[in-house]
């Protein structure tokens, strides 16, 4: 077996450590005896084999980087949104979760986004920085990670990630954060998000892996116990 | 009146301060400026010659406090924030410490290392004649936010300064582009001397018209000969030329064709070296005795700083990914069998994100010369956690300072080196100067 993950322009967006979100992914599926490649889709190498990608993660960027690569996305809109309604399995961190959606306002301008989910955003003030812990539906354990945006994104009626326990969460006030629908995973969560959150790491993989191969059953248990340490001290020093 | 109120205020505080076993020297001045908002105005009168800045992601204290020591060297009178305590707070405490009791002061230079993020205000209060910009990266991005951030504010407060002379690292594009229609000297190490990888991730574009840029070769991150493919910018015409580059132990090199010996680990000290060499010439000195100065200098706690603990024990700061990769080639490059130990904490100083670590490239810690690997600090899991996805073993967790630098002198290897983020600093360098002590060194 063999899961490709295609990494969207990581030479624009990669603050925060994303590239931890793809070691995580990587390791998790050799370990357990899965092959696993990742491709870049870059500026300067932008061809992409959607047929054989498994897993599309974007990460995010500063403001000024955001705008060059949505002028890029947009170009690639149709086959992102077709691939998404066929079940296809992305994972959107901060500025690409942003870009998932109708539109982000600027103070000067808007930027267009995929409109792959309904939801649009619009910057505020102050940002919203700090560490974030979630109860989800989606993973048994509390879902960490840190926060640092100054979007306000509004779902809708879309299915949140998780609950906010500690933080701020989409806009700072309805007590949601991030958003799934279909197989997409979209959150302002990096810490990066995956490895701390293995549970919800294994999700995304079984997603995909039952896309690529229906017969596929579940994933075997890993020793996660370093994982489950390094989240039960964000939780237990965050929740009082 | 005023003034001195303010000066005898920031001096009882200091006092007070060091009584609680404080570092800080920040608050000082905070509560100066309270007192008399224009205390670093009227002082700043008193210095016949220049006012230095520096300012920069890495490298800012180094630069500052041998800048400081070369014209002292010289025999000027020199004030200089030598702590780092780098924001406006910092800044009135050394002038306020400056002061006689009855608020006399006089010097020839004033050396301040100030961050890039206070820049705006400290050039409301003084105005520089040379600026020295060392080098931008990413930084604690809950603090800073993005680098673009800034450089905008880089670029607002030089407009501030209307006679300032700039001191530019030319082998950073995103240092550079202020140099575009200013007055500016640039430094640089004009050949290719370490391995080539391209590991920049900020300032792959160009700075002024946003195409990617091309390397004819990296130092590290983005530090090379750039050019823009599509416009007319690149890697500016360098001043001051590092070359015939030797990184043994000393390192060896020339600027300018001038042999220059250093006896510190690290090749971005010689970005350091440079950046002095280059400030003091444009403040119109003489750079004839600088390779005797490199001699007798000795380098600020945790910068490299080795401690002998029956074998020898180097402490160094890293606070951001291309600090901690250069700390760790630096490691790499010493060929003695060593046991490492890395601390991470998570407090405000430090930025409160840790997220930063898996932009470091860890797994090049993991080489034949590395005995044992130890993780510690506050984020200790997030630091183990971090090795177990690169693939590298970690021998000890530990939450005890002491007992893994005990552990590490116990074992058989030949050098231990301690690799810490900002807060773990002085309690480390206490941790080791307390065994030397019991060691009856």
């Amino acid at each position: 077996m063999k899961i490709n993950i295609l990494h969207m322009y990581p030479d624009l967006l990669n603050l925060y450590g994303d590239r931890g979100n793809i070691a995580c992914m990587e390791q998790r599926l050799k370990w357990r005896g899965i092959d696993a490649e990742t491709h870049r889709c870059t500026c300067r190498e932008d061809n992409i084999d959607i047929e054989n990608t498994d897993i599309i993660f974007i990460g995010g960027g500063s403001d000024r980087e955001q705008k060059i690569v949505c002028d890029r996305l947009l170009e690639k809109k149709e086959m992102l949104s077709e691939y998404v309604e066929n079940g296809g399995v992305l994972v959107a961190v901060c500025g690409g979760y942003q870009l998932l959606g109708k539109y982000y306002k600027l103070e000067d301008e808007t930027v267009k986004g995929l409109e792959i989910l309904d939801i649009y955003t619009e910057q505020g003030s102050p940002r919203l920085i700090g560490n974030v812990v979630l109860s989800s539906d989606f993973t048994d354990r509390k879902i960490v990670g840190f926060e640092n945006h100054g979007g306000r994104t509004f779902i809708g009626d879309h299915t949140p990630l998780g609950k906010v326990v500690v933080g701020h969460g989409n806009d700072g006030v309805s007590g949601a954060e991030g958003v799934v629908y279909k197989n997409v995973t979209a959150t302002y969560l990096h810490g990066p998000l995956l490895p701390k959150n293995p549970q919800l790491c294994d999700r995304i993989l079984t997603q995909a892996l039952k896309r690529r191969y229906p017969d596929f059953k579940e994933l075997a248990p890993l020793d996660d116990s370093l994982e489950n340490r390094a989240n039960e001290y964000i939780v237990n020093r965050f929740c009082k | 009146m005023r003034k001195l109120i303010a000066i005898w205020a920031a001096k009882a505080s200091s006092v007070v301060g060091r009584l609680m076993g404080k570092k800080s020297s920040s608050s000082p001045g905070v509560i100066a400026l309270k007192i008399c908002p224009n205390l670093i105005k009227i002082l700043s009168k008193n210095i016949s010659k220049g006012v230095i800045v520096t300012c920069g992601t890495n490298g800012k204290t180094t630069t500052n406090n041998l800048l400081c020591a070369a014209l002292e060297a010289k025999g000027y009178r020199v004030l200089c924030n030598r702590l780092g305590a780098n924001m406006l707070g910092g800044v009135a405490t050394a002038f306020a410490q400056a002061c006689g009791i009855f608020g006399g002061f006089k010097a020839d230079y004033a050396c301040l290392e100030v961050d890039e993020a206070s820049t705006l205000k400290v050039f409301d209060h003084i105005k520089p004649d040379v600026m020295i910009i060392t080098n931008l990266f990413r930084d604690q991005l809950d603090r800073y936010g993005e680098i673009d951030i800034t450089t905008d504010i880089l670029r607002r407060a030089i407009k501030k300064a209307p006679n300032l002379k700039l001191v530019l690292n030319g082998d950073d594009p995103l240092c550079a582009q202020f140099g575009i229609d200013a007055d500016a000297l640039y430094y640089g190490i004009s050949e290719p001397t370490l391995p080539q990888t391209d590991d920049a991730k900020e300032g792959r574009f160009c700075p002024v018209c946003g195409a990617e840029q091309k390397f004819n070769y990296y130092h590290y991150s983005q530090l090379g000969d750039y050019y823009c493919p599509s416009c007319s910018f690149k890697r500016p015409e360098i001043d001051f030329e590092v070359k015939n580059v030797s990184l043994g132990s000393p390192m060896r090199f020339t600027i300018n064709g001038e042999p220059m010996e250093l006896n510190y680990k690290g090749f971005y000290n010689i970005y350091n070296m440079a950046a002095v060499y280059a400030g003091m010439s444009a403040l119109g000195e003489k750079t004839d005795d600088f390779g005797s100065l490199l001699g007798s200098y000795k380098p600020q706690i945790g910068r490299m700083e080795e401690i002998d603990l029956g074998k020898p024990v180097i402490l160094n700061l890293a606070k951001n990914p291309a600090g901690f990769n250069q700390a760790i080639a630096t490691v790499t490059a010493d060929k003695r069998r060593k046991d490492v130990i890395i601390a991470i904490n998570d407090n405000a100083n430090d930025g409160r994100d840790v997220s930063w670590l898996w932009d470091v490239d860890f797994d090049n810690v993991s080489d034949e010369n590395l005995n044992t690997l130890t993780v510690t600090g506050i984020r200790v899991y997030d630091i183990s956690l971090r090795f177990k996805y690169a693939g590298v073993k970690v021998d000890f967790e530990t939450t005890d300072m002491r007992a893994a630098i005990e552990r590490a002198l116990s074992t058989n290897s030949e050098a231990v080196y301690v690799l810490v983020n900002y807060t773990a600093l002085y309690s480390t360098e206490t941790v080791m100067l307390g065994i030397k002590k019991s060691l009856g060194k």
